[in-house]
């Protein structure tokens, strides 16, 4: 059918990725952020988006020369065993980051929405409707969240709105007086959440116009800085930062606190959970989708579903483990911060040198044939 | 093996009659012809599809007539010539095709010597003329509506359409039905593979007959388990005419005064015909009541339960003590009542459809207000939960399309079990649910979402026709339904 191999819009991309990051730093960040003085936080937010942005930079580094998927451009590049070390890294990061996103769409529902469920229950019912997304493939997943982006903007910004009436700006007061190790490692946490990031390139093989392909992700990063910016500056005119810092979901509890004129409807957490509960679920089927696809990759699979499945049971265990051991957060915090950032980083500057290192090492005298040509 | 047709005409008849032995209805009757009355023809057709009383003003009255003036040696040459000035008639080589030509309702006509049998139209198998719509009425527009004869349903099409550019492609479906089957599209607008895609799904099954369009429908849906229609259906020609100028493909059956239009989209099911003679205003506002109808007839049984069970504290106190004093006495849990109350309102919509008109209306007040007040009095149910289930009964009325409407119909008694146990978040899983299944359906390769989805590609031009409608002069393009190149539609000068 003509309608078949329609690829990934930018629009598309840029909004699911916007809900994948805006999902999870809204709901963490802020709490980490706010043990800075006044309204600090938002200077590591904004080199957070620097760090972000830094990423594309080399994520467009990558793109550029990639033909086909990103698995075949490192095997290419990188010969097979590395390029699979590297696979198995993102792998890792993937399955690790939804594992992570669950445990927090757990503790978001037993909080707002059902406080007397059962956790594994909870985790098992949104891992099964993951999956179903998941099974529906690229073009289904990018669909849902380009048509809930403006239900859920839309209610979002209203909201804010509203809670800036009750914003007391003197507590935004004093700035500037974090330390440098301060700031340096809240940016880096804030750095560390727009990791997600890296899955645009597996989209490259899915875009329309693979060129742009970055340009969404920059939309993406900046327009959940502001938000998140706005967010924050709200928490700490609303809470102080001290009590910013204690709330288990402290933008939540923002909502339930909005006045809405009128007065019908009074309170408005669990209605405005229905963000966060799509958002983060946007994320844990990124995560999904992802780790499915660079296993079937991996593992050469076609057109069976046995790496979604296993991908699903790793994803469960992972999540148990963080609602049984308290540590897991910071652990789930130094492995973002110190091994995937960093390693990400290493992977994605190494192997575009490589590939150009390789390319005029190869280069033939003549200087008509390339090495990829040479490859082929 | 069919049987060829010969000049020997009792050889003819011998094969025709062991075909139609037993069949009262069909008349055969053998006739001299001639001036010297020495050759005979025989005449077969279905009792009712020849007009008795007019005959000979009927077509083949005439022939027959005309027959008895010219010599024997004249005869054969006039009928294989074609000279009696008759449009529609058809010679036939075997006695089945020419037995499949008599039961389309015309008259088949063998001449002794002559090795063909011959189609003479006359008027048909008895139908209904053009009624007024039942369903989709509108406020303004035409009330036409499509009756069972597929001849007449094109014709009420080519009304509309007067251009050659607007086809007609004629198939049959059914072994033993040889139900006439139409694609009424035009030529320049369509996506051509939509149109090879539908003649392929035609061609995929073979079944014994096909009575309704809605058999056709299911044989020819990919996504079979689907609650959501992959045709949209409809019994206005307006809507028909107006689909094929958006690019769509109308499918007529015959024997059903349904037509089937394809693609579909959500956002077409939402449309009426009525939404383009209206202003743009009115248009848009009911348009958008219409989107909050289908989304509350899927979910909003569901909603109260989460509320009133799950997350009171949405509430203001007063309505929440209202809704806590309303349920006093009742002896179920609020699934249970929900579940109760709704099932005996679709008890009270089959029991209407099925009964004539009057006891139709009868049934829906007896029903209504009668039980509904009795089951309240009697505690069985609150005064809030038949409150609920009307309104959510109003919105699905609301909804244009009724195969449409029966999709969030059947999701409905979904969410009112996930919120009943769940609340919210058995709310938001199931939205998730139904999101995902609708972002990965397809109608002939259109998404079901667009143009919420994929608006990119006509050049965000569609949404200016989904929640609202925006004035018609600044709905200059067609819609993704059309093939890239012939998009225009409004030229102002």
């Amino acid at each position: 059918m003509f309608a078949d191999n329609w690829k990934i819009s930018l629009r598309q991309i840029s909004r699911i990725m916007i809900l994948d990051l805006f999902g999870l730093s809204s709901l963490v960040l802020p709490r980490i952020v706010a043990d800075m003085t006044g309204a600090d936080g938002i200077i590591c937010f904004l080199l957070g988006m620097g760090g972000g942005i830094l990423l594309l930079g080399v994520i467009q580094g990558n793109v550029r020369y990639m033909e086909g998927s990103y698995y075949q451009y490192l095997k290419k590049t990188m010969g097979q065993i590395l390029s699979d070390v590297f696979m198995v890294f993102y792998l890792l990061y993937f399955i690790i980051l939804a594992g992570y996103v669950l445990y927090q769409l757990d503790i978001l529902i037993l909080s707002w929405l059902l406080p007397k469920g059962n956790y594994w229950m909870v985790e098992v019912l949104l891992l099964l409707l993951a999956a179903y997304g998941t099974f529906r493939g690229i073009e289904g997943r990018v669909r849902i969240y380009e048509i809930l982006f403006w239900f859920l903007g839309i209610p979002l910004l209203i909201m804010l709105i509203f809670a800036t009436g009750s914003v007391d700006t003197d507590i935004w007061t004093p700035v500037f007086y974090t330390n440098g190790r301060g700031y340096m490692e809240h940016s880096i946490t804030v750095w560390s959440y727009l990791l997600p990031l890296s899955g645009l390139l597996f989209l490259k093989e899915f875009a329309q116009k693979p060129e742009r392909l970055v340009k969404s992700g920059k939309i993406a990063v900046i327009t959940v800085t502001i938000l998140n910016v706005v967010i924050y500056l709200i928490l700490i005119g609303n809470f102080g930062q001290k009590t910013v810092q204690v709330l288990k979901h402290p933008v939540i509890t923002l909502m339930g606190m909005v006045d809405l004129p009128g007065g019908f409807f009074t309170r408005q957490d669990v209605t405005m959970t229905a963000i966060w509960f799509f958002a983060l679920f946007a994320l844990l089927h990124t995560g999904v989708f992802q780790g499915t696809l660079i296993m079937k990759q991996l593992c050469n699979e076609k057109k069976s579903n046995y790496s979604m499945w296993v991908a699903l049971i790793f994803i469960f265990f992972i999540a148990d483990s963080f609602i049984k051991n308290g540590f897991m957060e910071d652990i789930f915090k130094a492995y973002q911060e110190r091994i995937a950032l960093p390693g990400m980083l290493v992977i994605l500057i190494i192997v575009p040198l490589v590939y150009q290192v390789r390319r005029i090492m190869k280069k033939p005298e003549g200087g008509k044939k390339t090495w990829e040509n040479q490859s082929k | 093996m069919p049987k060829k047709i010969t000049k020997n005409l009792e050889e003819n008849i011998k094969n025709y009659e062991i075909l139609f032995s037993d069949c009262a209805d069909i008349k055969k009757r053998r006739i001299k012809v001639g001036t010297k009355l020495k050759r005979e023809c025989y005449i077969a057709y279905i009792e009712v599809a020849l007009n008795n009383t007019e005959w000979k003003e009927s077509a083949i009255g005439k022939l027959l007539t005309t027959l008895r003036e010219l010599p024997e040696e004249e005869l054969i040459s006039y009928v294989k010539e074609n000279t009696w000035d008759i449009s529609d008639s058809a010679p036939f080589d075997t006695i089945e095709d020419a037995a499949q030509g008599m039961l389309t309702g015309d008259v088949i006509f063998f001449l002794e010597g002559y090795e063909k049998a011959l189609k003479i139209p006359d008027q048909g198998y008895p139908g209904r003329g053009v009624y007024e719509v039942e369903s989709e009425k509108v406020i303004r527009g035409s009330n036409e509506g499509f009756s069972e004869s597929v001849k007449l349903n094109t014709a009420l099409i080519r009304k509309r359409l007067r251009s050659p550019h607007v086809k007609v492609r004629e198939s049959f479906a059914g072994k033993r039905t040889h139900t006439n089957v139409d694609l009424v599209y035009l030529k320049d607008l369509i996506h051509p593979e939509v149109l090879e895609e539908i003649e392929k799904r035609l061609q995929e099954f073979e079944i014994d007959g096909t009575l309704d369009s809605g058999i056709i429908e299911q044989l020819t849906e990919k996504k079979k388990y689907s609650p959501f229609p992959q045709f949209q259906t409809t019994q206005r020609p307006d809507r028909a005419a107006m689909a094929i100028l958006e690019g769509r493909i109308v499918l007529l059956s015959d024997n059903s005064p349904v037509a089937l239009i394809l693609p579909a989209t959500y956002n077409s099911f939402i449309q009426t015909s009525d939404d383009y003679y209206s202003r743009w205003e009115i248009a848009s506002f009911t348009r958008v009541l219409r989107y909050i109808a289908s989304f509350l007839a899927m979910t909003f049984p569901g909603l109260y339960l989460a509320m009133t069970n799950f997350h009171t504290q949405i509430l203001p106190t007063d309505l929440l003590l209202s809704l806590a004093a309303s349920r006093q006495g009742v002896p179920f849990p609020a699934v249970i009542e929900v579940l109760l109350m709704e099932l005996a309102f679709e008890l009270l919509r089959e029991a209407g459809v099925r009964l004539p008109g009057a006891n139709g209306n009868t049934i829906g007040i007896v029903g209504g207000l009668i039980i509904g007040q009795a089951a309240v009095d009697a505690n069985i149910v609150s005064p809030i939960v038949v409150i609920v289930v009307a309104l959510t009964a109003l919105c699905s009325f609301a909804v244009p399309n009724e195969e449409f409407a029966t999709a969030f119909r059947i999701l409905k008694f979904g969410f009112i079990l996930v919120c009943g146990y769940l609340g919210f978040f058995g709310f938001l899983m199931g939205i998730m649910a139904v999101l995902i299944h609708l972002s990965h359906l397809e109608s002939f390769g259109i998404p079901y979402l667009a143009p919420f989805v994929g608006a990119d590609l006509n050049g965000y031009q569609d949404e200016g026709d989904t929640f609202l409608r925006l004035p018609l002069k600044f709905l200059k393009k067609r819609s993704l339904y059309t093939r890239e190149g012939a998009r225009t539609r409004l030229k102002l000068k």
